[in-house]
């Protein structure tokens, strides 16, 4: 939250200032003194004398005095009459709710200043002029606010509730509504000062506003215009007074509409750079395609570092596919982020990752970069955001050729396109790569996205739940074609996914996650047929096979910032003892694959 | 092509509207709109110049006349006679509208070339030392009145360091140099509020861009930093700067007719405050009007650039 309390001081001074003028021991701000006209400085003038002779400081003051009372009750009134018209036109609909939004609008068409100078022109300068003017000016935002808050407050429980007990109208307006939008209306209302004293200051510079001898901000500068060669520090002293307002205002205005309009106001929480573990670990003796060794994720977050991602190690074989498993929030698509290279900036990857024989995480981001999209595709969850809305999906696959090949020339690449798109199932290839996203099915889109990552043929295919967003029927679709282009490439494939029956269907291997860590891992067949981890077990039963009811997982992943001590599935888990929540259970070879459970020889076959 | 069609045709309507507001605002207000306008502090004024003034106004005619009459001379561009000289207004506007759409464009030109990189600088070095000065200057200048702004950048390059003019103008057939010399300080009067809240908008819209998942695909293909940047990141991040720049066009309008004033630019501010002081009230009325169609025009470009830069909009 920015700082109130500043600003807030800030104005308040200039507030209290304003308002004691008639207090101060100043003299008298209109009293003409020919004999000492722009005197730099007198006993009893600190800041001098301007071009009649008058004391400048006392006109300062004065000046605020005059500027703040046309601002408020410039600001009062439209807010009063702007929250009552936007109250009738969201509450009775029809011909007010008509009424009041459309004109609002049309006063938004006019630019505020000519406006205000057609009104001068009707009614002579003055300060009732401007007060008039200025109302005019900032009712349309109070209609606004108080209009659409009165719309989504009418539909809201409490608001139904108290109907429905029978409250009249008026009294529900006043009693309910009016201390919900108070926050939303006192940022507009401080908004419409720091604005009116602008309009107010720029009117009076022109001559048409605040009418002399009145003292006013703008009417001073305009006065010290003219004797600027002699007496410049006379044009400074209301430049500095109003920009100091106005910047203390705008200040006061952002932070408070950071602390009552929290729908406007945007929280970034700022994160530390943490330190990166050292991989420590030496390469292994013969490449695979992919070798996952020790690997974590550590996000620094303002609560403490967590580690979402945790001593993850696995193999990909070329050819092959892994499955990586978990319900949402188990650490998989960091997972595969991480491997990318592809992580947000507050989180880094710590361990090791070898691709082709080449550690990834200690890679110049350079180099990483000309892996990735190349050698190494990805797929990702959601296809719909995914994709640039902007621009041609055609011309999206293309700008992946041409980031690794452009050697092929823009014509070709969109050709080559063309071809990808065929290649994955798109049915007018031609037609398609001149769509714009938002133009083509969810699954049309997962295509575009399958194609643009084969773009370059990689070697190793990324898959990020890339069913998960997709209608049902479409789902089998893009999984088929997957391990269609899987086969034909010979590419390895990880596949992450929040299904088991995905796994069955296409794997060779799996890895079950579970809060962050590996809590069994297998070749498919064996897990399936007989799953050690009773997390595994649990996953399964909630696979729906036609013939038992598939049972859910009762309770949710714990989040990375409150794990339990001891095992982490032992909450969620029917077969947990004692000495589950004791200690946390390590990852151990049991027949052949590697299950992290304590009891995982005493469970039922 | 619909789209385009139907935003003129609703850009038209609300130029129909405020005609039709403008017209009515002279009889809005309560008592005889001649003696109104003829009147001065508090005495009565001459019965005759009275008659006169309705007469030449044709506010004897039924005011449904009067609306119709008006209407048709809009539709010929006829806006009618100042009071005070009986020079046609809609001749005056055409030699100064030039010269306020000059510096409109010089100013927002300006703007753009500097608040458009410094945003998306600022946003890529978040919380460095660029993007919080940058910060601070951008809130001074939004703080800053544009007169106040005017007035001191005469004080300081014409008055003090004696560098630049301190106002006035010079045709650009005449002399091309001159002319742009005189420009400059206007311009950059005019630019301070449209650059701020360009920087603003551009730094705020292009943080939003970056933590995008089309980004992070981007990024996924192995794209040069730079083309993630220009294609994916600021190309996006122009929608939203379109809108804000749109919505503000208002107050910038607003803006030039104290800069004008400020460097004595001859644009439509001179006519106009001097038809406000002098309660010249077709003169007002054929200027505001020629304004608000002004802003109901770049409102509408805006629109069309907003559906060119987002092609979810023509289109839907």
């Amino acid at each position: 939250m920015r700082p109130l309390l500043l600003p807030g001081i800030g104005v308040g001074l200039i507030l209290l200032l304003a308002m004691a003028a008639p207090l101060l021991p100043l003299a008298d701000p209109v009293t003409q003194d020919t004999v000492n006209r722009l005197a730099a400085r007198l006993p009893g003038s600190p800041l001098g004398r301007d071009e009649f002779g008058r004391d400048v400081l006392s006109r300062l003051i004065w000046g605020a005095q005059a500027s703040l009372q046309v601002a408020f009750a410039a600001s009062a009134i439209a807010c009063l009459v702007g929250v009552t018209l936007g109250l009738l036109g969201g509450w009775l609909r029809g011909v007010a709710e008509f009424a009041a939004v459309r004109f609002a609008d049309v006063l938004l068409c006019f630019p505020p200043i000519l406006l205000a100078l057609l009104v001068v022109t009707l009614l002579g300068p003055g300060t009732g002029t401007l007060i008039f003017v200025l109302s005019i000016l900032y009712l349309p935002n109070f209609i606004r606010v108080t209009y659409a808050e009165v719309l989504s407050a009418r539909n809201q429980d409490y608001v139904q509730a108290v109907r429905a007990l029978g409250a009249p109208t008026p009294r529900l307006l006043g009693l309910t509504l009016l201390p919900n939008i108070a926050g939303p209306l006192l940022v507009q209302f401080s908004l419409a000062v720091a604005s009116a004293v602008i309009l107010e200051s720029g009117l009076s510079f022109l001559g048409l506003g605040v009418v002399p001898p009145t003292p006013s901000w703008g009417l001073m500068i305009r006065g010290a215009r003219a004797t600027m060669d002699v007496a410049p520090t006379l044009l400074l002293w209301p430049c500095l007074a109003l920009s100091l307002t106005i910047l203390l205002m705008n200040l006061l205005c952002d932070a408070l509409r950071d602390a009552l309009d929290p729908r406007a106001a945007a929280v970034q929480p700022r994160l530390r750079a943490i330190d990166r573990l050292l991989p420590g670990l030496a390469p292994p003796p013969q490449p695979a395609l992919l070798e996952v060794r020790g690997l974590s994720v550590e996000i620094a977050t303002p609560k403490g570092m967590v580690r979402p991602v945790e001593d993850l190690s696995f193999t990909v074989r070329a050819g092959a596919t892994l499955a990586i498993v978990g319900e949402s929030g188990s650490g998989k698509s960091l997972t595969a982020t991480a491997i990318m290279g592809l992580l947000p900036p507050a989180a880094r990857a710590a361990g090791a990752a070898w691709f082709e024989g080449r550690e990834l995480l200690s890679l110049p981001e350079e180099q990483r970069r000309k892996l990735r999209g190349g050698p190494m595709a990805m797929v990702f969850q959601d296809p719909m955001s995914s994709l640039n809305p902007v621009h041609r999906v055609g011309d999206q696959v293309a700008e992946a050729i041409l980031a690794h090949r452009p050697e092929v020339g823009a014509a070709a690449a969109r050709a080559e396109a063309v071809a990808l798109l065929r290649r994955v199932g798109i049915a007018d290839p031609d037609r398609g790569a001149r769509a714009y996203p938002h133009e083509l099915s969810g699954g049309m889109k997962q295509r575009v996205m399958i194609a643009m990552a084969l773009a370059n043929t990689p070697r190793l295919l990324i898959a990020d739940e890339p069913t998960t967003a997709l209608d049902v029927t479409v789902q089998a679709a893009i999984l088929d074609l997957l391990a269609k282009l899987r086969a034909e490439a010979g590419m390895g494939l990880v596949l992450i996914t929040h299904s088991l029956g995905v796994v069955a269907e296409v794997a060779d291997e799996v890895v079950v996650m579970y809060a962050a860590q590996i809590v069994e891992s297998g070749r498919v067949a064996e897990v399936f047929a007989r799953p050690l981890h009773p997390y595994t077990r649990a996953l399964l039963a909630a696979v729906p096979d036609g013939e038992h009811e598939p049972e859910g997982i009762p309770g949710v992943v714990p989040r990375p910032d409150s794990w339990p001590p001891g095992c982490r599935f032992a909450p969620r888990c029917t077969f947990a003892t004692e000495a589950c929540n004791q200690a946390p259970p390590a990852l151990e070879p049991a027949l052949g694959r590697a299950v992290r459970c304590l009891r995982w020889r005493d469970l039922p076959a | 092509m619909l789209f385009v069609a139907r935003r003129v045709a609703v850009s038209l309507i609300l130029l129909w509207v405020i005609a039709t507001i403008v017209f009515l605002s002279l009889h809005l207000v309560p008592g005889d709109p001649a003696e109104l306008l003829l009147s001065t502090g508090g005495a009565a004024p001459d019965a005759a110049l009275v008659e006169e003034l309705r007469e030449q106004l044709g506010l004897n005619r039924p005011l449904w006349d009067q609306y119709v009459a008006f209407l048709q001379g809009l539709a010929r561009l006829d806006l009618g006679r100042s009071l005070v000289d009986e020079f046609p207004v809609a001749r005056e506007i055409a030699t100064r509208l030039p010269r306020t759409l000059e510096l409109i464009l010089a100013g927002t030109l300006i703007a753009v070339v500097i608040g458009i990189p410094a945003g998306n600088y600022a946003a890529r070095h978040q919380g460095g030392a660029f993007d919080r000065i940058a910060g601070w200057v951008a809130a001074l200048l939004q703080a800053v009145p544009v007169f106040v702004l005017g007035t001191l950048l005469v004080l300081l390059f014409a008055q003090t360091l004696r560098l630049m003019p301190a106002g006035g103008y010079v045709p650009f057939a005449q002399d091309p140099v001159r002319h742009l010399v005189l420009l400059a300080l206007p311009a950059v009067a005019i630019a301070k509020g449209i650059a701020a809240i360009v920087f603003r908008m551009t730094r705020a819209s292009v943080l939003d861009q970056m933590a995008r998942d089309h980004v992070r695909t981007a990024r996924a293909k192995g794209l040069a930093p730079h083309l993630v940047q220009r294609r994916h990141v600021l190309r996006n991040a122009m929608i939203p700067v379109t809108t804000v720049l749109g919505l503000q066009i208002g107050s910038l309008l607003g803006g030039t007719v104290l800069v004008e004033y400020v460097f004595n630019w001859p644009g439509l501010s001179t006519p106009l405050l001097r038809a406000v002081e002098g309660r010249d009230y077709p003169m007002v009325v054929g200027i505001v009007l020629t304004v608000s169609a002004l802003f109901l025009l770049i409102n509408l470009i805006m629109d069309l650039l907003y559906a060119v830069l987002d092609p979810r909009i023509a289109r839907s």
